[in-house]
């Protein structure tokens, strides 16, 4: 297999929250490092830390103990904003129930994040980026007028806005049934394929880890295993 | 219900946060209200308490005789709530004599008051300038005085009628009569208090001397048949009647209709308690009744500006409610997936309320109290049983507030299925209102009434003769009510649709820019928005409304007051010492004063109507005074006064005099005036120069003003009795300097602040200044607070919605800009709103009362300042809200946000 240059990673990461008796321990001691282009599934029953790494990485949730790197840089140690202008300029979350801004339809919802997006190459066209996921139909509706699949896909499109080097998926398929499930896996494997970025995706579903170049299996906040696709 | 209590506590205990905000919102809603109910009993108690110490005296009883009037008086003072009661007489003089030095100086006719030596312990219708009473002597008015040149130990002459020997008295003191015209009037029980025009002379004798002495040569007047008497200044024989004084504690402590059923159970008790003995004329009952009606209206005023504003306060208990709503929702629907029936539910709504309205009530009380007590004058003079009713009310419209806020945030939860109540998005009906159009058929009616209010006068009216009680359709503020129930309900039913309008025309189409993303977000919000803008609109109209009609009010109430004592300081001096002291250029000399102009205030008779006549000098008038061209009929005040200027013998007479008489401008009008040396009334001729309607200092109905020069070479007086002063600053202060200034000269001065807090008429009576001061503070920090609440539930609403905002990596300035957006849009939206509102609120009110002002007003008085700071301190505190609300956002914990479901 070839070595993949490292886009990000994380290196002894503890997270818990509370403190005292009631604190709980989200996340114990983990190292992983995503190279540019991996796709990598986070698999573990609910309250593993799936969740929690996933936002650990994505600088949405600061660790307690432990360094989280981004394209080189200690995403860690910086601040709110620093963080937030770090998701600019390249990581998109895919969360698992989409998400949408409710008050944007589905084009504004896309041409939002577009908008915020400080990625080197930002001018996506929202309706291109729609009909990509195959919403040309859905342009004007709202978040409320479109079904569980259709939102997920409109999330996806929006992730794409953002030009993400790093996607970071939350249960994508979690609410849909196992039809709209596979298709949009099969959308964002593709787009995957095409675009080239690195691909994180936490799920319970061991079918849908077994896609993924790599899978790490964390239990009570540990990674417990590690394997690694044979293609 | 203890489970219920349980739960309860345990959830208020559980979200500490939102718990403080619904008791902190409540307590504010009703520390406004209990302002209110304060300040509205403490002005009660005040009017009554001012009503029954302006009577100087209570009860006359007419009687028969000397000794029945010392039997029945001292029956009288032995009944309970009786202060004092004395045997008292009147009687006329035909003329008074002193001589001294070998010359001899006559007075006219006049009037003798006959007291025991106790007389003035409670009974206040005189007091002692110099010397006092003494057995067998007499005191005599200070005009009179003056009039004879009398001092104490000199002897004068009084003829008890013509023809009689005349009766000399040792003079032992002078005394200012401060009520001439009660006890002089005609005594009639059956009809009651006619104040009489005021004797000329009047002297004061001690009673066992007159009942010796004077008595004698005069029939008495019977009790039973007063009809000798019943023609003011006529009185021809001795009156003996029982004078009387009520304790004016138990009369003082509540309202004035309170003080008046009891002053008549009293009256009514005493008269029982003697049968055939004596009836009274009863001034207190009079006073208070009219003191009742200013009551009314005081209370009516008061609704009207206090109630909308302590409704909408309570709409922000709403708003708070519905910060918590979906979680509440949820709440309550896992509850009842639990089992819970919605009974239990409604039980635990409403320990919890309870719980909250009785810690916001006490709360709202203390503050309420504490405002009173900063921002009237007074305080709040609180008594058990108000402080008791205050605490009731105020925890009582607090548990109603936060049952309702609570219960209209969750309704749809409690009435539909679980699974509905779990969902996040409401299918919403529209409400019954809504489908019967309540709101437009409320501004149509409210818009009718007005009409017809204004077509038909159907409006408030004082009576037309000098008593001004009022006379109050409540009817006429259906009108305001309505215009404030419809614009609300109408501001609910547009549900931000205009504001969805005008942001899809500001996004111009699909937004992919910052300004789009904006406008589409607050057009598709509107039902958000739409709940801030209604209540801080509202509330902004209500500070619009209270502000704008308050400063009317005020300004009317001055113009009110210089109109009925003259100008901004007057002082009154006895005949002879204004021209023989220079009292206009002393007084002019005063620091503070700008110019002074004296005037004579004398009686002249128009064929068979005795009218106040004033004299008055047209060159320096206009400078001591303000005229309005509302005053004058056929022409402006300065014309008029021009035309008075330059027509020597030229006189004023009112419409009434015009009509009754046929005059037209340049008739000649002969008077009778009375001659000043002689005592008598001779044929003056006169020249109508114009139609007045009000002067200043002058009575409502007829009266005449002249040439001050003509009038006294007419009427022989020793010149002007009257200064009028216009001040630079504090009338109050001026009119203190002024009373040292010329306090040897015997004046009485007044001024127009003294004027505006007294009980002379309705408009002066209601001092608008305490609640308008509470309502102002209110509305102020409620404005506020409602801008705060708003930007603060915006967070709370759109949380999630933020945190996937930064999650895409959207800029703190930009996830910011959604929020004061929205803000700016209600403050602006509200400001104009509340404007045109408030506006019209006031003109509809002070139309309303056009006819209770006097004069009516010109237009309506704007309160730059306190409208400034009413904004001023909306915009500071959207501003701060704002700033905090950012910087929440930066500490918002996005991966547990992101997690809610």
């Amino acid at each position: 297999m070839t070595r993949r240059e490292a886009i990000a990673a994380c290196h002894e990461v503890t997270v818990s929250y509370g403190s005292g008796s009631a604190s709980v321990v989200a996340l114990a001691d983990v190292d992983l490092t995503i190279g540019r282009g991996e796709s990598i599934a986070l698999w573990g029953p609910s309250g593993s830390g799936k969740t929690t790494l996933l936002h650990v990485l994505g600088g949405l949730v600061s660790p307690t103990l432990g360094t989280v790197s981004w394209k080189g840089e200690l995403l860690s140690s910086l601040d709110a904003r620093a963080r937030t202008r770090a998701r600019a300029r390249g990581i998109a979350y895919i969360f698992q129930s989409a998400n949408l801004l409710p008050h944007f339809t589905a084009f504004e919802n896309v041409a939002f994040a577009v908008d915020v997006s400080e990625a080197a190459d930002r001018n996506r066209d929202p309706e291109e980026l729609l009909s990509l996921v195959g919403l040309t139909a859905k342009l004007d509706a709202l978040p409320a007028e479109l079904s569980g699949g259709e939102a997920q896909r409109v999330a996806i499109a929006r992730a794409l806005g953002q030009r993400p080097e790093l996607l970071l998926c939350d249960e994508p398929t979690g609410h849909l049934d196992s039809d709209t499930g596979e298709r949009v896996l099969n959308l964002i494997d593709a787009l995957h394929d095409e675009l080239g970025f690195a691909f994180v995706t936490a799920t319970h579903d061991a079918d849908v880890a077994a896609r993924f170049d790599r899978t790490l299996e964390l239990s009570d906040g540990h990674v417990v295993d590690e394997q690694t696709a044979q293609w | 219900m203890v489970t219920a209590a349980r739960l309860a506590a345990a959830g208020l205990a559980r979200a500490p946060g939102k718990t403080l905000v619904r008791v902190l919102v409540l307590a504010a809603s009703v520390a406004l209200l209990g302002g209110m109910l304060l300040f509205v009993g403490n002005s009660l108690r005040t009017m009554s308490g001012s009503a029954v110490r302006g009577v100087p005296l209570d009860w006359q009883g007419p009687v028969g005789s000397f000794a029945q009037d010392k039997r029945v008086a001292a029956d009288v003072a032995r009944q309970p709530g009786v202060l004092q009661a004395s045997p008292v007489a009147t009687a006329p003089f035909a003329g008074a004599a002193h001589s001294a030095g070998g010359a001899i100086t006559n007075a006219g006719k006049g009037s003798l008051l006959a007291v025991p030596p106790s007389y003035l312990d409670h009974i206040g219708t005189f007091r002692f300038l110099q010397g006092g009473f003494k057995r067998g002597g007499v005191v005599l008015d200070q005009q009179m005085a003056a009039t004879l040149k009398a001092r104490i130990g000199d002897k004068v002459a009084l003829t008890p009628r013509a023809g009689a020997p005349p009766q000399r008295y040792a003079v032992s003191g002078v005394a200012l009569v401060t009520a001439p015209d009660q006890l002089f009037q005609p005594l009639d029980p059956q009809l009651g208090p006619a104040p009489a025009q005021p004797p000329a002379n009047v002297a004061i004798v001690d009673v066992a001397t007159f009942a010796k002495r004077y008595a004698p040569a005069l029939r008495t007047i019977a009790p039973a048949n007063p009809g000798a008497n019943v023609q003011p200044g006529a009185q021809n024989g001795v009156q003996w009647q029982v004078q009387a004084q009520l304790d004016p504690g138990p009369l003082s402590h509540g309202s004035p209709r309170a003080a008046l059923k009891r002053a008549d159970q009293t009256r009514n008790r005493v008269e029982r308690s003697l049968p055939g003995q004596v009836q009274f004329v009863d001034n207190l009952s009079d006073e208070l009744n009219t003191a009742a009606g200013d009551a009314l209206y005081a209370e009516t005023l008061y609704i009207m500006l206090a109630l909308p504003g302590a409704l909408v306060a309570l709409g922000l208990a709403y708003l708070a409610a519905l910060g918590t709503v979906d979680r509440d929702r949820r709440d309550i629907s896992l509850l009842r997936a639990r089992g819970a029936a919605r009974r239990d539910l409604l039980a635990l709504a409403w320990a919890e309320s309870l719980a909250i309205g009785v810690v916001a009530g006490l709360l709202g009380a203390g503050v309420g109290l504490a405002a009173v007590e900063l921002l009237v004058s007074g305080g709040a003079q609180l008594t058990v049983a108000r402080a008791l009713l205050t605490v009731g009310v105020c925890v009582l419209v607090a548990t109603a507030g936060a049952l309702a806020a609570r219960l209209a945030a969750s309704w749809s939860s409690l009435r539909g299925t679980v699974a509905e109540g779990r969902r996040k998005t409401q299918r919403e009906r529209k409400p019954l209102w809504q489908r019967l159009y309540l709101d437009l058929i409320a501004l149509g009616l409210s818009g009718l009434i007005y009409w017809l209010t204004a077509r038909t006068g159907f409006s408030a009216v004082v009576n037309p003769d000098s008593n001004p009680t009022l006379s109050l359709s409540v009817y006429m503020f259906f009108a305001p009510a309505l215009l404030w129930i419809g614009a609300t309900l109408l501001l609910v039913r547009l549900r931000g649709s205009a504001l969805a309008w005008v942001a899809r025309r500001a996004a111009g189409g699909r937004a992919t820019t910052m300004r789009g993303f904006m406008a589409v977000s607050a057009g598709r919000r509107g039902d958000a928005i739409n709940r801030g803008l209604v209540i801080v609109a509202l509330l902004l109209a209500f500070g619009v409304n209270l502000g704008i009609f308050s400063a009317t009010y005020d300004q009317q109430a001055r113009i009110d007051a210089q109109l009925t004592i003259g100008a901004d300081v007057v002082a009154t001096a006895p005949p002879g010492i204004v021209t023989k002291q220079d009292l206009p250029g002393k007084i002019a000399s005063v620091s503070g004063v700008k110019s002074t102009t004296a005037l004579d205030h004398s009686y002249a008779y128009v064929g068979p109507d005795l009218q106040d006549t004033y004299g008055v000098d047209p060159a320096t008038f206009t400078k001591a005074t303000s005229l309005r061209d509302s005053y004058f009929l056929g022409g402006t005040a300065k014309q008029i006064m021009s035309r008075l200027a330059s027509t020597r013998d030229g006189i004023l007479i009112s419409k009434e005099t015009i009509t009754d008489f046929s005059l037209r401008p340049g008739d000649l009008l002969k008077l009778r005036v009375l001659d000043q040396r002689s005592g008598r009334f001779h044929v003056v001729p006169f020249h109508v120069a114009g139609v007045v309607q009000e002067f200043p200092s002058a009575p409502k109905d007829s009266f005449m003003v002249a040439n001050l020069s003509y009038l006294q070479a007419a009427d022989h007086s020793a010149g002007p009795n009257v200064v009028f002063a216009k001040t630079g600053g504090h009338a109050s202060a001026v009119a203190r300097r002024v009373t040292t200034a010329t306090r040897a000269d015997g004046t009485r001065v007044q001024s127009i602040d003294q004027q505006t807090a007294k009980t002379v008429s309705s408009i002066t009576t209601v001092d608008l200044t305490g609640i308008s001061h509470i309502e102002e503070a209110f509305v102020i920090l409620l404005t506020a607070g409602a801008m705060a609440l708003f930007v603060a539930l915006a967070i709370l609403e759109r949380r999630q919605e933020f945190a996937t905002m930064a999650s895409l990596g959207a800029p703190l300035g930009r996830i910011g800009a959604f929020v004061w957006s929205e803000a700016g849009i209600v403050l602006g939206a509200g400001v104009v709103l509340a404007a045109g509102l408030g506006w019209l609120l006031s003109k509809m009110l002070v139309a309303m009362l056009t006819h209770v002002f006097d004069p009516p007003p010109d237009g309506l008085a704007v309160p730059w300042g306190f409208l400034a700071g009413l904004g001023g301190a909306a915009l500071v505190a959207t501003a701060l809200a704002t700033a905090l609300a950012t910087r929440r956002l930066r500490s918002l914990p996005l991966g547990e946000v992101l997690r809610e479901q």
